[in-house]
């Protein structure tokens, strides 16, 4: 398969390349190992768009922050994806932590964040009057947010295949294909070769070891697993804005935050590991998390938790992105070691990405304006957010609307059956476009619900349906069948 | 021969504990029970244990592609793997009525198996 | 105003359909059950094994028979029933109920009165926050007795259960009848959740490994479940260090409680209890909205049906009397009030218009000869011992109440003798 630009990756760096490139006339191919979108860091992360004020001036972190905010707030309305603009504080509770913030200011004011300030902590509990009275002062930054990043992602893929490229997913990148200048020729993955003059390494934990098949070697991705506590959505109003403890040595510290949905959600821990798949919670992380939370809100309601989960973030040892076209061989991009700030600076990575090409690799690949392309993208329906007006004229037009799968989060069939459409298909996936099964029973209720209907809709028989692919089959076998055969062996 | 057994009754959600007294295989005296049931349980017990089986078979064009069925009366407790794969076998076609006879005298127990349930 | 509905209940299982008899019997004329599901009986249809009913039908019935006799009177009673029918939304002020059907649309329902009758669900893993992986196999009790009894596939090969809730024990025994292992079930406290008869028939019977004061420590595998970690807990249930211990599995099933469903309760701004996790009610099953009247494990999670029905039929009944404009809008609230080991009870107001039951559980088990009280000198009872996995009732006479104008609380206990 002969394609102008290969994508390793589709998180949010990837799928966000993909829809800058789809702006011009190319044929772009989008390869992600995992069955749904996002798996990676892009799936478990703080959803936060950061305001920019804590990275270093003169990094590419400093550098992509604050214009990727700004790109986000239109996006957002252009693709259709839930967006809290909620603004963030970093709490400062001694004298110490002050003078941090005024450093965060300063460092603010020069990586140009709008609207930045210190606040008092009196000033900053008229507005959140949960969190810690021990809070002596804050840095506000007015243009944060929390995104859906779950619909960030597939709005930004879906928008790319609106506009031509094409997503491979289940497919797993094996190596690189050379050809015999010793230039890049393609890749080899699980599903065949994909044949390209253009490779962009967007592969996340993942990127190093890609990186090392291309030849570079200059940098390191540190696998670093973030803990998260999730709480139901009845703690909706609890605490408004993104909450940020003062950073250490080892990340942003422990954040308290209220999703785009209205569930209050704490983490991350910061641990360094060796196994970039290893997403398992652990007993420690998770009371490290909880700590953190009740240090910044003290009834933080611990006992409206949901789930726990963990993401794994591409470290890198020069705590900077890894950005470049390599000189040899000829062809590979490296978009690696993308962490926080990355999903805020993904747009503009993605644009800068666009003038690479257009300026290091002229010789293989030409950018011409696709005057077709479509910039909306609308979202799958959300039954939950809509008037009585929106869901009357829904259910008439489909009646498969008028069919609730997740009770949780009020997500109808009709939702379902789109997703599907769109090219869900395991339960995650489903649950990833149409949040059935994010709610306070996780799925408990619509899990089943959303098998059948994948079972149905795909024709394919209910025990064969995944969790998220590969072995996360849920079921082993129809009962009687099971009991005759077992006898058997 | 003198001999203490210990039984939870199941005939009823109270569970009483049951200290059974055998003499020579016989129940001679039964304690711990709140009502006549558990005395019976604990002679039912000891010399020919019984229990409901309860569980479904296939049903080809059915609401549903299984059936809920049970054992009419409690069936002998060391025939119910017998019994549970002779129910595997089965495949009943719908409509199915609650209470129909589905098995006549599973497995030689002179207990029938019926539908629990009405299924079209 | 599309209809005339009196009594309106949301939810098909045994309180629904009993609410539905009770409105009824007490003459309202026009009775709806909404029902989600395409089938009448809520998680009874499902709940296959016998043992439902023996006080009120003095034999033990599996739960579809069970709940085909009620559906049996509730239609002779003339019920009205709309099942594949959810309810969205119950709105505060108006107490308009918002459904929707796939044949019908979306529907606005104005009944006179309504009774809340949604069940409970299970408490998630999420809840007990075990560490670990999030792999496939991982299924409350409830939704694995679904895949099994509903949709006849099993959920896995060898399973090991967390939680001694009864629907956890059942299902022990429901997944060895079906041929697979069930390697043991894990409680943290040290006492059974579920009942003692289910410890034998389900575990006993078949040799199944009861662990008090163990629990899950870490979930393994990434696609699939591969094992579970399992460790010894202390009395402060913190993970006793060199207890643990690795088990091979490829299914965690979790009978660790159950909730009250309260979505729409809490959409219509009815006041919750935040101990039984259901609405806040009096003897006629009476929310903080007059016109909204509750019942079953919406509620107070019961251990028997028979109590869910029971309640159901006052509920229905009451609500019946409210839509006639029969129940006083200024009826006496006496508040009730638990004792030290009462973990909770319902309901948490008397009226004195009718005899009344409270229900109540403890908090830690008293293994000896105890007495349950309502003060003052309203009840006593004694109990041969006091379990948190078995209900206790207090009975209240209407006339006792009435006998005491000036009564300003009523305290439940239970006490060892």
């Amino acid at each position: 398969m002969n394609y102008d630009v290969i994508i390793i990756g589709s998180g949010v760096t990837g799928a966000g390349i993909a829809r800058e490139l789809s702006k011009y006339k190319l044929k772009i191919a989008v390869l992600d190992k995992a069955s749904e979108l996002p798996s990676g860091a892009s799936r478990a992360n703080s959803s936060m768009i950061h305001g920019g004020f804590d990275d270093k001036p003169g990094t590419m972190k400093a550098k992509f922050c604050v214009p990727g905010n700004k790109m986000w707030h239109s996006l957002v309305k252009e693709l259709d994806i839930d967006f809290n603009h909620c603004g963030s504080y970093v709490c400062a509770f001694n004298d110490d932590e002050v003078k941090h913030l005024e450093k965060l200011l300063e460092q603010g004011k020069i990586n140009g964040v709008p609207g930045i300030e210190i606040v008092s902590g009196d000033k900053m509990r008229e507005k959140e009057p949960n969190v810690s009275k021990d809070i002596v002062a804050a840095l506000w930054s007015p243009e944060a947010g929390i995104i859906n990043n779950f619909e960030a992602v597939n709005a930004l893929i879906e928008s790319a295949k609106i506009n031509g490229a094409e997503l491979f997913l289940e497919t797993l990148v094996t190596g690189l294909l050379f050809d015999e200048k010793n230039n890049i020729r393609g890749v080899t993955t699980n599903k065949g070769e994909f044949l390209a003059p253009v490779v962009i390494n967007a592969g996340g934990t993942h990127s190093g070891e890609i990186s090392k098949w291309a030849g570079d070697t200059s940098f390191k991705i540190i696998p670093t697993k973030g803990e998260y506590l999730l709480l139901d959505r009845t703690t909706q109003g609890f605490i408004h804005s993104f909450l940020f403890s003062c950073p250490s040595k080892a990340g942003k510290g422990i954040t308290v935050l209220q999703t785009a949905e209205g569930n209050l959600m704490s983490g991350p821990t910061a641990t360094e590991q060796e196994d970039p798949e290893d997403r398992a919670t652990t007993p420690e992380g998770l009371a490290e998390v909880l700590k953190g939370a009740r240090r910044l809100v003290p009834d933080f309601p611990v006992r409206l938790n949901i789930t726990t989960f963990a993401g794994v973030r591409a470290n890198t040892e020069s705590g900077d992105f890894e950005i470049k076209a390599l000189k040899t061989p000829r062809g590979f991009v490296n978009v690696a070691g993308i962490k926080s700030p990355g999903f805020t600076s993904s747009p503009a990575i993605a644009a800068y990405v666009a003038d690479l090409l257009k300026e290091e690799l002229a010789d293989r690949i030409t950018l011409t304006p696709n005057e077709k392309f479509i910039p909306e993208r609308k979202g799958i329906p959300r039954f939950l957010y809509l008037n009585m007006e929106e869901r009357e004229e829904l259910v008439k037009k489909d009646p498969a609307y008028a069919q609730i799968v997740c009770r949780c989060e009020t997500v109808t069939e009709g939702q379902v059956l789109e997703a599907i459409r769109r090219g869900a298909r395991t339960i995650t996936a489903v649950k990833m476009m149409t949040r059935a099964g994010t709610g306070r029973c996780q799925g408990g209720f619509c899990c089943p619900r959303v098998a059948e209907i994948l079972s149905r809709e795909l024709n394919i028989p209910l025990d064969e349906i995944t969790r998220h692919g590969g072995e996360s089959k849920l079921l082993v076998g129809k009962t009687k069948e099971f009991l005759l055969n077992k006898g058997a062996e | 021969m003198s001999e203490e057994r210990k039984f939870i009754c199941v005939s009823c959600p109270l569970g009483c504990g049951l200290n059974v007294t055998l003499e020579n295989g016989e129940v001679v005296n039964v304690t711990g029970n709140t009502c006549p049931r558990g005395a019976a349980y604990a002679k039912t017990e000891v010399s020919d244990p019984r229990r409901v089986f309860a569980s479904t078979v296939r049903v080809s064009g059915g609401k549903l592609p299984v059936c809920p069925i049970r054992s009419k009366t409690p069936a002998p407790k060391a025939k119910l793997k017998e019994i549970a794969r002779a129910v595997a076998e089965l495949n009943v076609k719908a409509p199915i009525k609650i209470g129909q006879v589905l098995i006549h005298n599973v497995c030689g127990t002179d207990v029938d198996i019926v539908a629990s349930r009405d299924l079209n | 105003m599309n209809n005339n509905i009196d009594v309106l209940i949301i939810g098909a299982g045994p309180a629904g359909v009993a609410a539905g008899i009770g409105a009824k019997k007490e003459g309202a004329e026009r009775v709806v059950v909404l029902e989600r599901d395409w089938d009448l009986g809520g998680i009874l249809q499902q709940c296959i094994h016998p043992g439902f009913g023996l006080r009120t039908f003095r034999e033990e019935l599996t739960g579809p028979e069970y709940m085909h006799r009620f559906i049996q009177q509730a239609h002779e009673a003339g019920v009205e029933f709309r099942t594949n029918t959810m309810v969205f939304q119950i709105d505060k002020d108006t107490n308009a109920v918002w459904t929707m059907n796939k044949e019908r649309g979306i529907e606005c329902l104005n009944p006179k009165s309504i009774v809340l009758t949604m069940g409970c669900r299970e408490r998630p893993a999420g809840a007990i926050r075990i560490p670990g992986t999030r792999p496939a196999g991982i299924y409350t009790a409830g939704t694995a007795q679904r895949f099994v009894n509903m949709e006849g596939y099993m959920p896995g090969k060898r399973a090991v259960i967390l939680g001694s809730g009864d629907i956890g024990l059942i299902m022990a025994r429901r997944m060895i009848w079906e041929g697979a292992e069930v390697e043991g079930v894990y409680e943290v406290m040290s006492w059974p959740g579920g009942l003692r008869r289910n410890i034998a028939q389900c575990l006993d019977d078949y040799g199944i490994p009861f662990h008090l004061q163990t629990t899950v420590m870490k979930i393994h595998g990434a696609d699939r479940l591969e094992g579970v970690t399992v460790a010894k807990v202390d009395d402060k249930m913190t993970p006793i260090k060199g207890t643990e211990r690795y088990v091979p599995c490829d299914t965690l099933l979790l009978a660790i409680g159950l909730i009250p469903e309260n979505e729409l309760s809490r959409m219509a701004g009815i006041d919750i209890h935040p101990v039984t996790g259901g609405p806040v009610v009096n003897d006629l099953l009476q929310t903080s909205n007059p016109a909204v009247f509750a019942a079953g494990n919406v509620v107070i999670v019961y251990d028997l049906v028979d109590n869910v029905s029971d309640e159901g039929l006052i509920a229905g009944a009451n609500a019946a009397k409210f839509a006639a404009g029969k129940i006083s809008p200024n009826v006496k609230r006496i508040p009730v009030k638990g004792g030290e080991n009462v973990r909770l009870y319902s309901p948490q107001f008397v009226t004195g218009e009718a005899d009344t039951i409270i229900y109540m559980r403890v908090t830690h088990p008293i293994e000896q000869a105890c007495k349950v009280i309502a003060e003052p000198g309203l009840y006593t009872q004694r109990l041969r011992y006091a379990r948190p996995g078995e209900m206790n009732e207090v009975r209240i006479k209407a006339a006792d109440i009435q006998a005491k104008p000036d009564l300003k609380e009523i305290t439940v206990d239970i006490q060892p003798l």
